[in-house]
């Protein structure tokens, strides 16, 4: 089981984030959880490197944050995914879809 | 544009910290809250639950560490955090940061200002457009008025005829300026005030367009100036017209009188011009030869007297030229046998001239200097590597000492990169601030040594801002000394098992400072033990040459030099003159006498003349005794005692009888086994035997020589001249004797002067204190420059035993503890530190004194009045090392003694 960031490939996680982000804004531990559900558990993620990939992507521009009370009426932070974001999942799965395809060509040829 | 956002992020958390902190803190807090409240739905305890999520999340301080790593500025604030324990530990450590701040500033410091004047003698070019276009006819120095064919057949003096044809047939060169070798003292007097001494220097018209240099205001020399009625013009130097003139634009276009005649300023150059030569004082005026005082030279083919440079056409390589001037000068030396003098004629197909790039001009300075810099090169960067090699024993020191430090905070889980990280921050500050100290030294050194180097000069167009290339050249050498070792005991603390350092493991017994650290120390002694003997020598030398009895006295003279000649003064008028001048000077309040001379001693001028003596056969012992001409009062005005007989007085004039004074070397000379007075001599041939009755005999007085004895020497009276005899020797020195300073009088002499005569130049004015000291200026320059050096060296040496036994301290402390748990005292650990100096030291002197003995017998011939082998010397300069040595090594033994065993034992 891959549980540590570096065992992801370099640069899905912040793909990965987007796409969580893609359906609706969310807080860290939502996008963690989600991340988790939505692999059945092979990524699981510690809070550090899941920060330090908010920090970046906000820095990047590709996603915003706001405070909002969660359901539990706590404060949390919430990520939303901004145009520029949008536009960089798309052209990243595209990538994504276009290399795995290929990887998985070159393994099964035998 | 993400790059803006992510500095514009990375600022704002910069400057607004705690919010950025607090909101990251609550977000994080919120995050394993969240997580610890899922786990607590699962039935776990909240102690429970939190414990669990700190293992599968991490921690909160391990989270917040790693987004905050994550960001380019928290390498901003590492670095401050690194500089900022830097500064303390450098703070906690004064003597080790004075040591390395001291250091660094010396070697970067000497190094930077002699590359500095490197730069400026010999690299350098002049400040005119396209400098490689120069090249100078002639391949060396000769001065300053020939006749004939030239030394070697090499041409480098030229007369104004054979200038004119090589100018007007070498269509390569697209201009071809003559000028003389030297500057001409010039009498300048504006609007009827003072004369003035300036510098002035005598060029063809041609002289500005072909060094391609533009008027900054008015106009430059142009060719119709160099016509004999054209109206008299100068050019001032910019710096002339900034320090004299005080940049007033009323002076282009006015008048001044110079040497007696009025010339029109036609304009300035442009500042930082210092005209064809690199060298102090340079001209303040640029006159067109046809100007030239000495009107003989310029009409006379056969007076050879000025230097040549011309600028090559683009395109032109220098060798065909070369041949073909030579031919010109062939041809032209033929075709004008009548100005070559008998001797010389067969000599004619052998001359030629030889091109040599003249982009930095005439090398004077770079040819006067060029062995003295070379020297002053070796020893500065022999300094350097010094400073470099102390620089690693103080570092490498340090970096033991810290070793168990580091080995804590390894263990405590700091990464090793950040603590190579934080020991070059430290060597980088160490560096920086050597460097600034560097800085000042270089600018100071510089200063220093134009100052020696050029004493009595008033301005020196060389700047003693430092050299850019050559300050970062040894910052940086000195950066990467620092941060090589700097960083190795960082490195090789961090190979190790921190538990093996903490415990203490790879403490040493024994001086485990390595050959090559301890070598370099004796080498360092020994170095500076040869340079302080050298320095003593020629300091005791300098002071003897200084100190000696000249036969004059200098204390309260002021001497003033003047030149009638060069404001057309005729001998006849000259009685007049002498008359003004010996009844005023002595009015001026405060001068106690005055006189009258040809020239005054070691002044830099002398005169031989052959001399015959009535009644005796003429032999080798006749040969050109110097002479002088002398005004009454002249030996009381100077101090020179008279033995027998008068002095000249005021009855000696011409149509009475023709007298002349003696000094003691002359009378033994000539008059082995007799009274001289009374007896005749007489100048030019056996005829003239009987012209001059000697009527006195004063002291011998040294003239020109200041090493070897006075030479034999006759004085006449200012103007008796003999029936036949032609005249010669025009007052050329007015020597007073003052109550009080004699600069003081200064104002009021020149007062003086122009009320005897308004028009008579006045070259310059000193003490003659002053003027005796010019003769040693390369004395006082080599004397000072070794002391300089010496006491550089005896630093660095001193540093240099400090670092290494400070390292052996550092290295031993553990065993330094065991034995004074076991009873040694305090005297013996000092002992014991100090024994390994001591013999650092002691084999420094062994080898510097011998050393310092082969060097000072080829110094032998320099010296004045001092062997050189001088035992007090030798001894004070062995004592100040020892003692300076023993003072740095003991501040480590104290500490040595200081350790306390307890602390020291404290591991085990």
């Amino acid at each position: 089981m891959a549980d540590r960031p570096s065992d992801l490939v370099q640069g899905t996680l912040d793909m990965l984030i987007l796409k969580t982000l893609a359906l609706e804004p969310m807080h860290g531990y939502g996008i963690a959880v989600r991340l988790e559900q939505m692999s059945k558990g092979v990524f699981r993620l510690n809070a550090g490197s899941l920060f330090v990939a908010f920090q970046r992507l906000q820095r990047d521009g590709l996603i915003s944050s706001e405070w909002k009370a969660t359901e539990n009426s706590r404060r949390a932070k919430y990520y939303a995914l901004t145009d520029q974001g949008r536009k960089r999942l798309n052209s990243e799965t595209r990538e994504w879809g276009r290399q795995v395809a290929a990887i998985a060509r070159i393994l099964e040829a035998s | 544009m993400s790059l803006l956002r992510s500095i514009a992020g990375g600022l704002r958390s910069l400057f607004r910290k705690e919010r950025v902190e607090g909101e990251l803190d609550e977000e994080l807090c919120g995050f394993l809250e969240m997580a610890a409240e899922e786990k607590m739905k699962e039935g776990m305890s909240r102690k429970d639950a939190l414990r669990a999520v700190r293992l599968e999340r991490g921690s909160l301080e391990v989270s917040k560490e790693i987004v905050r790593s994550g960001s380019w500025e928290s390498f901003v604030e590492t670095c401050w955090q690194d500089l900022r324990f830097a500064t303390r530990s450098l703070r906690k450590s004064p003597g080790f940061t004075a040591a390395v701040v001291l250091t660094l500033a010396l070697g970067i410091g000497a190094n930077t200002a002699i590359f500095t004047l490197i730069d400026a003698v010999m690299l350098r070019s002049l400040p005119v457009a396209n400098p490689r276009q120069f090249y100078r006819l002639g391949d060396n120095n000769s001065c300053c008025v020939m006749v004939g064919t030239q030394e070697g057949g090499s041409f480098v003096l030229y007369s104004y005829a054979l200038y004119e044809n090589l100018r007007d047939h070498t269509p390569e060169f697209s201009g071809l300026a003559a000028f003389e070798p030297w500057t001409s003292d010039l009498s300048v007097r504006r609007n009827g005030s003072a004369a003035e001494p300036y510098k002035g220097e005598f060029v063809s018209a041609n002289y500005f367009n072909t060094l391609g240099v533009r008027a900054f205001a008015g106009r430059l020399l142009a060719p119709p100036d160099d016509s004999a009625s054209a109206p008299r013009v100068a050019v001032m130097n910019y710096h002339t017209w900034q320090q004299r003139f005080g940049l007033d634009p009323a002076v282009i276009g006015s008048t001044l009188n110079i040497n007696g005649v009025t010339c029109a300023i036609a304009g300035v150059t442009p500042p930082g011009f210092y005209g064809d030569t690199l060298r102090s004082d340079p001209p303040d005026f640029w006159l067109p030869l046809a100007a030239d005082p000495e009107k003989w030279r310029l009409p006379n083919a056969a007076v050879e007297w000025l230097y040549l440079v011309g600028r090559l056409k683009s395109g032109f390589a220098p060798e065909p030229v070369q041949a073909r001037l030579t031919v010109e000068l062939k041809e032209w030396l033929s075709s004008h046998r009548e100005v070559i003098p008998d001797r010389d004629r067969k000599d004619i197909p052998r001359q030629y001239i030889r091109l040599t790039p003249a982009a930095g001009g005439v090398e004077k300075l770079r040819t006067d200097y060029e062995t003295g810099l070379h020297l002053l090169v070796t020893l500065s960067a022999l300094l350097l590597l010094i400073a470099c090699a102390n620089i690693a024993n103080l570092l490498l020191a340090r970096g033991s000492a810290n070793r168990s430090q580091m080995a804590v905070r390894l263990a405590l889980g700091a990464p090793r990169h950040r603590l190579i990280r934080q020991m070059l921050t430290e060597s980088g500050l160490l560096a920086l601030m050597g460097g600034a100290a560097g800085l000042y030294v270089a600018y100071a050194g510089t200063r220093t040594i134009l100052l020696l180097a050029f004493r009595g000069a008033s301005y020196v167009p060389i700047d003693a801002r430092p050299s850019l290339p050559v300050l970062g050249f040894s910052i940086l050498l000195s950066l990467l000394t620092g941060m090589v070792f700097g960083v190795l005991p960082a490195w090789t603390a961090s190979q190790s098992d921190p538990l093996d350092a903490v415990r203490g493991a790879g403490r040493s017994t024994g001086d485990r400072a390595s050959v090559l650290q301890k070598s370099l120390v004796v080498a360092q002694v020994a170095f500076s033990i040869a340079l302080l003997i050298a320095a003593g020598l020629l300091t005791q030398s300098l002071r003897n040459l200084e100190g000696q009895h000249f036969g004059f006295v200098t204390d309260g003279r002021l001497i003033v030099n003047v030149a009638p000649s060069l404001s057309g003064y005729t001998p006849d008028k000259l009685v007049g003159l002498y008359q003004r001048l010996e009844e005023r000077m002595p009015q001026v309040p405060g001068v106690l006498s005055a006189s009258l001379s040809w020239y005054s001693p070691l002044g830099g001028n002398n005169a031989d003349e052959r001399v015959y003596i009535q009644g005796k056969t003429p032999d080798y012992r006749w040969t050109a005794p110097s002479w002088d001409r002398v005004g009454p009062h002249y030996f009381e005005t100077i101090g020179t005692r008279l033995l027998r007989g008068r002095v000249i007085e005021e009855r000696d004039r011409p149509g009475g009888l023709n007298v002349a004074v003696i000094n003691e070397t002359f009378a033994r000379r000539f008059f082995p086994n007799e009274d001289p007075i009374g007896q005749h001599f007489g100048m030019t041939d056996v005829s003239h035997s009987g012209d001059y009755e000697i009527v006195g005999i004063v002291e011998d007085a040294k003239y020109q020589d200041t090493r070897g004895p006075a030479y034999a020497t006759f004085f006449l009276p200012l103007l008796q001249t003999p029936p036949g005899e032609s005249f010669r020797g025009w007052v050329g020195a007015i020597e007073l004797q003052v109550a009080g300073k004699p600069e003081n009088l200064e104002p009021a002499v020149r007062k003086a002067l122009a009320d005897a005569d308004p028009n008579l130049p006045v070259l310059n004015m000193m003490s003659f204190d002053e003027q005796v000291a010019r003769n040693f200026n390369q004395e006082r320059l080599i004397a000072r420059l070794t002391e300089l050096f010496g006491t550089l060296a005896l630093i660095l040496a001193c540093i240099g035993l400090y670092g290494v036994t400070a390292y052996g301290v550092a290295q031993r402390t553990n065993e330094i503890g065991i034995r004074m748990a076991l009873g040694a005292d305090r005297g013996s650990v000092l002992v014991l530190v100090l024994r390994a100096a001591l013999a650092q030291l002691g084999l420094g002197l062994a080898i510097g004194i011998p050393a310092a003995l082969t060097g000072g017998h080829l110094l032998a011939h320099q010296l004045y009045g001092v062997k050189s082998y001088d035992p007090a010397i030798l001894g004070a300069a062995a004592l100040v090392l020892s003692a300076s040595a023993l003072f740095a090594a003991s501040v480590p033994a104290r500490r040595a003694t200081r350790v306390d065993p307890i602390v020291a034992l404290r591991y085990e």
